[in-house]
């Protein structure tokens, strides 16, 4: 698998951020803070409905899961995301990236990206820089 | 509030330490819930960098919020994560786990809250002593009371 400078990744986007998932992330991480679970206390924190706050993890996860659909499973050496804005309950939220370097070591090649995460109404709720291995052939498997 | 000296002296503050091993059940549950298939070959979905280094270097994210004596569980903010994998984390492969608080900052805003600033290091190794991969995360908290 080659890359250029300039490069966009394809895009992954998710329709739906979902609630139940965030409960069951809460629970694995052992995460206390009721924001990510309670939409009561999302009501009283004065997020309109109750909305709960997206898991930060679970939006970089996300910039994860557009990577590895782009150059496989094994192919993230660093990720360094920065958090600019929150993502709620039902947002549709899109993953996108741009290939910023390419260079070989050791054999390997590598791609550096500026990637993002952007909720629908255009908000940029994640951004930074990772560093994909790139596979000698296309991405094996793909993170729908 | 704690006072800067307080929180200055967390520097160089060190976790117990121990091990960690991912287990199927709880990687096959995280990775459905990033919208993702699993991945192949017992491979580890990455998001585990969060949450895997803070329960194997023996503490917890409440145990890092009560280091920091946290104002409350959503007076603490995320400035960033650099995460860097030297080889993919697997299923049924146990870690060795160490780590600390490497930084503090505080910051005063005026007519506002303070904020104090830690960034936290902690590094996944395999059995034979080999490097994994680092997890280094630096987080705020918002203090509200003068």
């Amino acid at each position: 698998m080659k890359a250029t400078v300039g490069e966009a990744i394809p895009d992954w986007s998710l329709d739906r951020v979902s609630p139940e998932r965030m409960r069951t992330a809460a629970a694995i991480f052992r995460d206390p803070n009721p924001i990510h679970w309670d939409p009561e206390f999302a009501r009283e924190r004065g997020l309109e409905g109750g909305r709960v706050v997206n898991q930060t993890p679970l939006n970089v996860a996300y910039v994860v899961n557009m990577l590895i659909a782009w150059a496989g499973s094994t192919c993230i050496r660093r990720l360094r995301l920065e958090f600019p804005a929150p993502v709620f309950d039902e947002d549709r939220v899109v993953a996108g990236g741009r290939v910023k370097t390419v260079s070989n070591e050791r054999g390997i090649e590598l791609a550096e990206c500026d990637v993002w995460l952007d909720r629908d109404d255009g908000t940029r709720a994640v951004a930074g820089v990772a560093l994909v291995a790139l596979p000698e052939s296309g991405p094996s498997d793909v993170a729908r | 509030m704690i006072s800067k000296a307080e929180m200055q002296a967390l520097v160089g503050h060190t976790f117990p330490g121990g091990s960690c091993e991912i287990e199927h059940w709880e990687n096959f549950l995280l990775t459905e819930a990033t919208g993702s298939e699993p991945l192949p070959d017992d491979l580890v979905h990455p998001i585990h960098l969060f949450h895997v280094p803070i329960a194997g270097v023996g503490t917890s994210i409440a145990e890092l919020f009560s280091l920091a004596q946290a104002d409350s569980d959503a007076s603490v903010t995320i400035d960033y994560y650099d995460w860097e994998f030297a080889t993919p984390l697997r299923e049924g492969v146990r870690y060795s786990v160490t780590g600390g608080v490497t930084e503090h900052e505080r910051k005063l805003v005026e007519n506002g809250p303070t904020v104090d600033s830690l960034t936290f290091r902690i590094e996944l190794f395999e059995e034979a002593g080999e490097f994994a991969a680092r997890a280094t995360f630096r987080w705020h908290f918002w203090r509200f009371e003068r």
